[in-house]
């Protein structure tokens, strides 16, 4: 059962649509259907087992987040960029986003544009990626389909060096609130692309965004990750469907939110496929981290390399549940995982999964969990010349971290990246405040 | 103030620390003017890393009677990033490593840290480049391992070298040498003596721990201890390394007991 404050907003806010597509329309009533039914799972759901949701189930954030305000704030990252993305409590800003420099070979549109042109495209790509079992994140965003973005790479074999960064900007000052934004990135055979994304919130707000990526043989995708959204929740879902020879990079950094729960779901589909999962991630206070992956090695000859690395301070807590799932076809699969977790406070707690199935017998997986403490004789080091005993916590805690976006080329965006961490990590262990 | 006060760097009266329940510095005098170099040699489990790392201020030992006054202040009273800025410099007997953090990285912190302690202005990129590309030829070190993680996979030499670097980049007053000699290669030794050499200066003072003369040969000392059970049993001049390369050190221990019997 669903609390009354989410059941009406989202009944009233679904039912204000008026969807052009029968299979748009169908999308949308069962999604509605199963939220009413399940609402936010409890601790006794296994998927769900370590991730509060209680606070977010009771509403203060069950009424979208308002539109079309002026926004406070709209920072830049220090990096080069081709195009910018900007969407504000869930709506695609076109008088905020840059699309000026964009090639012809990439073909960038509000996914509200694309909801109006072409609803049943629209109904089958999100069919692809999302089947429609009962999950609340994905209910919630079919439910309330509104807005996002579409991304093309139209062109085989194009490359489009510079990345487009793709900003969320979640304004809960005036109102908590929610927001659904759903993306859908398309790459043709042999094309390459770059993204940076990054969540900024102020206020109490939950931000719901899912990514549902395809990519055609022989492309890459290289996707960074920063997230800082301070005292917010957010669900960020993604679903790859890699085929043949195809690369998908991922570098997922996140430092200090109430509640972040991080899904992501790689399917290799074609042979030679390789995938790099990469997780940062620094916690305080009460924040709570939360990390799901699956990867589906369903043929033969595909690789993939996981590394995820925590510091949690405060009464921080962090999750890790990784699934390779290795299917009776893939025959040598090379599969990765790990998951590192360190602990500067007494009161901070990791949970750490891997779960391995295996179903063809000529495979390679490996995987390993730690959880320690920073290295005393490393910080008497440091102090031995003159750093004071905080700094020194924090500078471990960047080399720890650090080693997860070691491959980044981008030593501007490595730095950026290796300063919102150090900055988030309270290195004596207690909370912020 | 006294005139001989002014001219001591470090004093170390009736020192006595332990680890763990356990005493290991059973009574420490030690004077050490600037401009001078002191040798501390002694058998293995003396207490020489011990004294040295008291010194650097590390917790585990326990300072459990005795005073230590550094350039006219009360060095107990510091932490050890506060002596570190203060201009006390100890290279470790066992280097620590750090993967993730290049060495020029590391230097760069330590530095600054330093420079803010005196209300310098913090040094760039850039200039920290120079600055260390200099001192590095002072040591002979491949500038390979500035971009290297902190001491991650050096070799045994490398580490050695890399201890000395710090010390040239640091500028520090008194440095501490814990058995920078072993594990470097003879060249090595060498070369890393020369460069302490060229680190001697009349401002600075410095206490080397080896169990070699060779590297006395190089580094030649003003004072010369021996440090057993945790006391320094002897003091002398440069000859009295040698005595000790010669003879070993249990004339001196059968000395000991003879004026222990005696008293
Ligand atoms: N952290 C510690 N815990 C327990 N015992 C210690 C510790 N540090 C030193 N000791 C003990 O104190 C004694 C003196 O050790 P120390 O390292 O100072 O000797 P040393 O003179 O430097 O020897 P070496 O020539 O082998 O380097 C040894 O018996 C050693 O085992
Ligand atoms: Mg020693």
């Amino acid at each position: 059962m669903v609390a009354e404050t989410w059941s009406k907003q989202v009944q009233t806010g679904s039912l204000n649509f008026d969807d052009q597509g029968v299979d748009l329309k169908r999308r949308r009533g069962r999604a509605l259907e199963q939220f009413e039914q399940h609402g936010f799972p409890g601790r006794k759901h296994e998927e769900w087992r370590y991730t509060p949701l209680s606070r977010l189930a009771a509403g203060p954030c069950a009424p979208l987040l308002e539109r079309s305000q002026e926004i406070a704030f709209c920072p830049d990252l220090p990096v080069d960029m081709l195009a910018k993305v900007v969407i504000v409590n869930g709506e695609f800003r076109a008088d905020l986003s840059d699309l000026s420099r964009l090639p012809s070979a990439i073909r960038v549109q509000s996914l509200a544009q694309l909801r109006h042109s072409d609803p049943d495209q629209l109904a089958s790509l999100l069919d692809l990626y999302w089947t429609q079992d009962s999950h609340p994140f994905y209910d919630l965003s079919d439910a309330l389909l509104d807005d996002g973005v579409h991304i093309e790479v139209v062109e085989e074999g194009a490359k489009i060096d510079a990345p487009i960064h793709i900003l969320h900007v979640l304004d809960g000052q005036a109102r908590s609130g929610s927001a659904h934004v759903t993306g859908l990135i398309q790459l043709a055979a042999g094309a390459q692309l770059q993204l940076i994304e990054e969540i900024r919130s102020a206020g109490e707000v939950l931000g719901n965004l899912r990514w549902g990526i395809g990519l055609d043989p022989r492309s890459i995708l290289k996707r960074v990750r920063a997230f800082r959204p301070e005292c917010s929740s957010i669900f960020h879902g993604t679903r790859v469907i890699q085929q043949q020879d195809s690369r998908f990079e991922d570098l997922f950094c996140s430092s200090g939110a109430e509640l972040i729960r991080n899904e992501l779901h790689v399917s290799h589909e074609g042979t030679g496929c390789h995938c790099d999962l990469m997780g940062a991630y620094a916690g305080c206070g009460k924040d709570h981290l939360d990390h799901h992956t699956t990867i589906d090695h369903k043929v033969e000859d595909c690789t993939s390399n996981e590394i995820y690395r925590g510091v949690l301070s405060g009464q921080a807590r962090g999750v890790f549940s990784g699934m390779i799932h290795v299917h009776q076809d893939a025959q040598r699969t090379d599969a990765k995982q790990s998951n590192d977790t360190i602990l500067l406070s007494e009161g901070a707690e990791a949970d750490t999964r891997p779960r391995l199935e295996i179903y063809a017998d000529d495979v390679k997986c490996t995987h390993g969990a730690t959880i320690g403490e920073l290295d005393e004789d490393a910080i008497f080091y440091l102090r031995s010349r003159g750093v004071s005993p905080d700094e020194a916590r924090k500078i471990l805690v960047r080399a720890f971290t650090s080693e997860v976006f070691h491959g980044l080329e981008d030593r501007q965006l490595s730095d950026f990246i290796a300063d919102e961490i150090q900055q988030s990590i309270n290195p004596d262990g207690t909370n912020h405040e | 103030m006294s005139g001989k006060k002014e001219n001591s760097m470090l004093e170390i009266h009736g020192l006595c620390a332990s680890v763990e329940g356990t005493e290991i510095l059973r009574g420490i005098d030690l004077e050490v003017k600037a401009g001078e170099v002191h040798a501390i040699m002694g058998p293995n489990g003396s207490g020489k890393s011990t004294l040295a790392n008291v010194l650097a201020g590390r917790e585990e030992y326990l300072v459990d009677a005795g005073t230590v006054q550094y350039n006219g202040i009360d060095l107990l009273e510091l932490s050890a990033d506060e002596r570190a800025c203060e201009g006390i410099f100890l290279a470790f007997q066992y280097p620590v490593s750090i993967p993730g953090i290049s060495n020029a990285y590391f230097l760069r912190s330590a530095l600054n840290a330093i420079r803010r302690y005196r209300d310098e202005s913090e040094i760039d990129a850039v200039d920290f480049l120079e600055l260390v590309r200099s001192r590095m030829d002072l040591v002979g070190m491949d500038e390979k391992l500035l971009h290297r993680a902190v001491n991650d996979g050096f070799s045994g030499g490398e580490k050695k070298r890399n201890e000395i670097l710090q010390m040239a980049v640091l500028d520090p007053n008194l440095a501490i040498l814990d058995e920078t000699d072993s594990g470097l290669d003879i060249d090595a030794l060498r070369i890393v003596a020369e460069g302490v050499n060229k680190l001697r200066k009349k401002e600075r003072a410095i206490i080397v721990v080896t169990h070699y003369q060779r590297l006395l040969d190089y580094i030649v000392p003003d004072h010369v201890h021996v440090l057993s059970e945790g006391k320094i049993v002897r003091s002398g001049d440069k000859s009295l390394a040698l005595e000790l390369e010669k003879e070993g050190y249990s004339w001196i221990q059968a000395d000991d007991a003879r004026a222990g019997n005696n008293a």
